[in-house]
């Protein structure tokens, strides 16, 4: 397909399309509100459906009840709404259902600001909801990577019977970058017999499904928490995902950055070679499950002395990046969180006060 | 051809069309001419990538930027100040208002209906054939209708601004300019200017372009990116 000048907010309407989900509930909020304004002209055209919740608290179950029920569904919202559905996908979670949430954060707590943020780091990858429940956890940079992103959401989330979420900032959602897209994938999820409610006239086993997150047997309870955190174990076996730039040859320190941060980053790395410093970055692409084995290998190598943590808010990533560097280097954390993005300028400065 | 513009222009299209930059740099142009010019930052609907971003530049360069109060500079909120419609019943050389995306943008301009009345005004639709749904004629003709009905106000010309950013080819720029005489033709009103990247600028294949021709010089980019400098204003 020919290339298309899209923000990404639209792209991701488009990607979801794409990836054969016809089902998007959402409640707006800005900066993510052009993915339903996006959606509110193009569902139509495909026989999809858009429907506004009355909230987000709506909005989570609305998902919660499309999945069960065995459909392609997926969800945008930013920070605040998406603490409203957090009750929700830990519901999901619990159930093993399958769903997409997109977050294009802004800066908090509370109301905080409509300017990009990574705020959420910690909310999305260790605190989505109540009890044991994780989330597989994407990061895209580019627009591009959004929409590569979210076409493969809806098969992870059906691989793993789980909710996926993207993780962009305001950024991601709201710049215009050329896009191409993969060809239409519309596929029905391949494994639904063993859980969706969708009748027993369309399946072929004769066992009824049930979705539920309640177990009142402690055994059983246990059981399923056993299975979640099994699944979770996979997820870190099998789907890390992670970019480095500039880690060919030595390196002083290492940047360990993500989204729209880690492209001011690569500027920032970009310029300080020009002057003869060499800096490599990790870029996490999952941020759930973290690619630590590439950390561990970046850290490993002999002139690297410092990891520096680039990211916008008040230093959330940086706890991940401490405990996978082991004490091995010191380690350190820079960044913004009020929708001023760091310039290049003040990142190199802080490279070069830090270890260079 | 030479761009000439006084009075009052309107710039107004669909979301991401590309009309704050259309803006910025057609007010850089015609301050560089010695026309004196005032442009006002409409944009009360989306956050991001807005007029007021370049707002230092273009005052150190001696261009009268009109915005809502600091304190509301980053908000989303339907605020107009009231310099606006000063700016609009006593217009001086150019009076350039930046409007927001689609018929939801635009419908600020019906706010100003009474400072608007009996006035000579151009209105102009940015399009670029590269973004969804004006990637068509009738795409355009349908965004000219909804802008149409919710501002209360004819559109009078249409500004080319084909582009995808900076991968944008030659090429581009002439499928995008017989893209846009089809569009003005089919709403039976007059291409008024193109848009190039400066870059391509003396590339072009001028004889096939039949209007005048902006360079735009690229103000509003990320942070990983810097804008190009409008100090050789002159195109």
């Amino acid at each position: 397909m020919a290339k298309v000048l899209m923000k990404g907010n639209e792209a991701i309407g488009e990607a979801a399309i794409r990836a054969g989900c016809l089902n998007y509930f959402a409640y707006p909020i800005t900066p993510q509100s052009e993915v339903a304004e996006y959606l509110v002209r193009r569902m139509p055209e495909v026989g999809g459906v858009f429907l506004q919740g009355e909230s987000e608290v709506a909005v989570g179950y609305m998902i919660f009840g499309a999945a069960g029920a065995g459909e392609r569904v997926f969800t945008t919202s930013s920070s605040p709404g998406i603490s409203l559905m957090s009750e929700a996908i830990s519901y999901i979670a619990a159930a093993q259902c399958p769903a997409v949430f997109v977050n294009i954060m802004r800066g908090g707590p509370g109301l905080g600001g409509i300017l990009p943020s990574q705020a959420d780091y910690l909310q999305a990858t260790k605190g989505i909801g109540h009890g044991d429940c994780r989330l597989l956890v994407m990061a895209p940079a580019s627009v591009q990577e959004a929409v590569e992103m979210v076409m493969n959401a809806f098969p992870l989330a059906e691989k793993y019977r789980n909710p996926v979420m993207i993780l962009g900032d305001g950024l991601i959602g709201q710049m215009m970058e050329p896009v191409a897209f993969p060809d239409h994938l519309k596929s029905e999820p391949t494994n639904k017999d063993a859980w969706a409610t969708n009748g027993m006239d369309h399946r072929k086993s004769k066992s009824r499904n049930l979705v539920k997150s309640l177990f009142l047997d402690p055994v059983q309870l246990n059981d399923n928490n056993l299975q979640l955190k099994a699944k979770y174990e996979r997820m870190r076996a099998e789907t890390v995902m992670s970019e480095s730039y500039n880690t060919d040859g030595d390196y002083t320190g290492l940047i360990v950055s993500y989204g729209t941060m880690s492209r001011v980053c690569r500027t920032a790395i970009d310029m300080l070679k020009a002057e003869g410093i060499e800096v490599g970055m990790l870029r996490p692409q999952t941020l759930f499950p973290f690619p630590e084995k590439a950390l561990a290998d970046a850290v490993s190598k002999p002139s690297c002395t410092h990891v520096l943590s680039i990211e916008m808010s008040m230093g959330q990533m940086v706890e991940d990046v401490d405990r996978f560097v082991r004490g091995l280097l010191p380690v350190s954390w820079y960044g913004k969180c009020g929708g001023d993005i760091p310039t290049p300028e003040e990142v190199i400065d802080v490279v070069k006060e830090r270890f260079a | 051809m030479k761009l000439e513009f006084k009075g009052i222009v309107i710039i107004v299209g669909a979301y991401g069309c590309g009309k704050t930059e259309v803006s910025i740099n057609l007010a850089v142009h015609m301050h560089a001419r010695g026309t004196a010019v005032r442009l006002a930052d409409l944009d009360l609907v989306n956050p991001y990538f807005r007029t007021r971003e370049a707002r230092h530049e273009l005052t150190r360069l001696g261009i009268d930027v009109v915005l809502p109060p600091k304190q509301y500079m980053h908000a989303d909120l339907p605020i107009l100040t009231p310099e606006v419609s000063g700016m609009l019943r006593n217009p001086s050389g150019l009076a350039l208002l930046d409007v927001g995306g689609d018929e939801v943008g635009a419908t600020v301009l019906a706010a100003l209906a009474d400072s608007l009345r009996g006035k000579v005004l151009q209105v102009l639709q940015v399009i670029n054939p590269n973004r969804p749904h004006t990637n068509t004629i009738d795409g355009c003709l349908t965004i000219r209708r909804e802008i149409e009905a919710k501002a209360n106000i004819k559109i009078t010309g249409i500004v080319g601004n084909a582009n995808f950013m900076e991968e944008t080819t030659e090429q581009d720029i002439l499928v995008g300019y017989d893209f846009s005489r089809r569009v003005a033709e089919a709403g039976n009103v007059p291409l008024v200017f193109i848009t190039t990247p400066v870059k391509l600028l003396t590339r072009l294949d001028k004889k096939a372009i039949q209007c005048p021709v902006l360079a735009l010089k690229r103000q509003l980019v990320p942070p990983w990116k810097r804008a190009e400098s409008l100090d050789t204003s002159e195109s």
